[in-house]
């Protein structure tokens, strides 16, 4: 296990800003985040980083307890913070320098892959670049070394379409390299997009755990009839099945023939079909509570 | 990687510091000529109008007349005007450079933890594997470059100054800049002990400006209850060794050849280099066990 947190809670005098999280991690998967502002997102990966001392609880990444051993864990961490500010009177180039030095890791050719890659001129003072050019630098700094976790806070906050795209691309890479990352999320599509697996916060408690996996096997669909039909034998692949008279709403997974061969002998008019999402996950949790982001 | 981290601060704060050695050093240069205009021309004047030295020296340095208030804040020592050594000693306690260097070494050590954490750094920083402690060393590191760094300047400021304005070359008068030396190793105490304290201040905060705030606030406090308790022995007086400026007496250094031989004076050269190691022990330990606030 990569990185595993053990009911691991924080407290702000009275308020709880995390209840007993209980996460794994392990080394290829990445895993996403999702809550709203306030949830308890960026407070549990900065008690990983050992920025904050839990309440109780633990945290450790490969074996190293994330405050008391906190720079043995964070040698197995790029992270990169959600409100980013860096070095202004430093150049692209000398902050990478400067990072990577503290890591003990020499800069390899991989340095200028990342940075055609990112399209950005690294010679250039951070005091000039947009937000969007100064989370490239910190993205490239913390691809560099290859670490085995990588942690983003929001990572695609600032960054237009294609770069999100590129950099999306970027952590499924760093996951078929083995490298685990763990990043929080406001944009169900992306963390739909990339994840293995999601966890849900709300209010500082984890409320679901999602397999991804799983969730893209199933579909949603949506069959209007012609006329009503009293009474559906479903198949076994159909799940949680709504009967509004000429509408029906259910969830299938498996081959599609199957399906396809029972809804023939219905009087279908239409048929909506789409992949689940996190959408309706999320929104059980965050919108029922109004509390949405 | 602490290396690192020294070098990088370094970088961050040689403007400011050539800034303030520039100043420092131009302040020993019109200190000098002051020395000149007053030791050999303005005392002679009025020497020669009637006055007599005797009489200047008694009202402006004597108990019974202005004495206590201008040797509060001009120095502790019995100095003789028509000396130019004893007249350059006082550009090491004059105010204004005390305060130029009390507001660099404020200004650096308020940055070093509140000043990153205000800016959001800090997370990056640390989000490296190095601990916290490094962090507080590398501090240490830049201190015991810096200062001294500074104090050389300021001694060069003296030297270049009383050379340039003929003070080291009048005779059984004459001013020598050797005699200045032991002196810097006060002014490097009195840096440390603002450095010292200031940390701790910085490792408590997450605003820069309120580290400031604090410091110039306990500093300025310091210094007036010090002047204040030359003043008014009875009742203030018990109140001047717990400032730092009590134990600031470079003069007894410059003026005295025997002061080695003072345990008075090593005394308090201690308590000075204490304040700041003490200083920056509690702020290590508060840095090390404090979480570390989202930048706002």
């Amino acid at each position: 296990m990569l990185l595993r947190t053990e009911q691991l809670t924080k407290h702000y005098g009275a308020i709880t800003a995390l209840d007993h999280l209980d996460l794994e991690v392990v080394p290829g998967e990445i895993v996403g985040i999702l809550g709203p502002n306030g949830s308890g997102k960026s407070t549990a990966l900065r008690l990983l980083l050992g920025f904050l001392r839990p309440t109780s609880g633990r945290a450790s990444i490969n074996g190293h307890d994330c405050w008391s051993d906190s720079v043995n864990a964070r040698r197995f961490v790029s992270y990169l913070p959600g409100e980013l500010r860096l070095y202004e009177n430093m150049t692209g180039v000398q902050l990478i320098d400067f990072l990577s030095r503290l890591r003990n890791y020499k800069p390899t050719d991989r340095l200028q892959k990342l940075q055609r890659l990112f399209d950005i001129d690294i010679e250039r003072p951070l005091a000039q670049m947009s937000s969007g050019m100064k989370r490239k630098i910190t993205l490239m700094q913390i691809l560099l070394p290859e670490t085995p976790l990588v942690i983003l806070d929001e990572p695609t906050n600032t960054l237009d379409p294609n770069m999100r795209d590129h950099l999306l691309g970027q952590l499924v890479e760093s996951a078929q390299r083995g490298q685990a990352v763990l990043f929080s999320s406001h944009v169900l599509t992306e963390v739909e997009h990339v994840c293995d697996r999601v966890a849900i916060l709300q209010q500082g408690r984890l409320v679901h755990w999602q397999n991804m996996r799983e969730l893209r096997e199933v579909r949603r669909v949506r069959v209007t009839l012609s006329q009503p039909v009293a009474n559906l034998a479903a198949p076994e692949n159909v799940a949680a099945l709504e009967n509004h008279g000429s509408d029906l709403h259910f969830q299938h997974r498996g081959p599609l023939p199957e399906l396809l061969q029972w809804l023939a002998q219905l009087p279908v008019a239409d048929l909506k079909m789409e992949p689940m999402g996190l959408s309706e996950i999320y929104q059980k949790y965050h919108r029922l509570n109004g509390t949405s982001s | 990687m602490t290396w690192a981290l020294t070098r990088k601060l370094l970088r961050d704060v040689r403007v400011a510091w050539i800034v303030v050695a520039t100043l420092t050093f131009l302040f020993q240069i019109l200190w000098a000529r002051v020395t000149s205009r007053v030791t050999t021309q303005i005392l002679t004047a009025l020497q020669g109008a009637g006055v007599s030295l005797e009489v200047l020296q008694e009202v402006l340095l004597g108990k019974e007349f202005l004495g206590q208030m201008v040797q509060a804040i001009l120095g502790g020592e019995q100095i003789r005007l028509d000396r130019p050594d004893n007249f350059m000693s006082i550009s090491y306690v004059h105010p204004l450079p005390l305060t130029i260097l009390g507001i660099f070494a404020i200004g650096r050590a308020a940055n070093a933890i509140a000043g990153e954490i205000d800016r959001g750094t800090m997370e990056l920083l640390l989000a490296q594997p190095i601990r916290r402690t490094q962090v507080i060393v590398a501090h240490l590191v830049v201190d015991a470059i810096v200062f001294p760094a500074l104090c050389l300047v300021l001694w060069l400021g003296t030297y270049c100054g009383t050379w340039w304005m003929g003070l080291q070359a009048l005779g059984n008068q004459r001013v020598d800049p050797l005699h200045f030396l032991p002196a810097l190793m006060c002014v490097f105490g009195l840096l440390f002990a603002h450095s010292g304290v200031t940390m701790w201040i910085s490792s408590l905060g997450r605003h820069r400006p309120r580290v400031w705030g604090w410091a110039i606030t306990i500093f300025l406090c310091m210094f007036l209850l010090n002047v204040l308790g030359q003043i008014w022995e009875e009742p203030l007086g018990w109140i001047r060794p717990y400032t730092v400026h009590y134990h600031y007496l470079p003069q007894c250094m410059i003026l005295h050849d025997d002061w080695y031989g003072s345990a008075n004076a090593w005394l308090h050269l201690l308590v000075l280099l204490g304040v700041g190691a003490i200083g920056y022990l509690f702020a290590w330990v508060t840095f090390c066990r404090r979480d570390l606030p989202a930048p706002l």
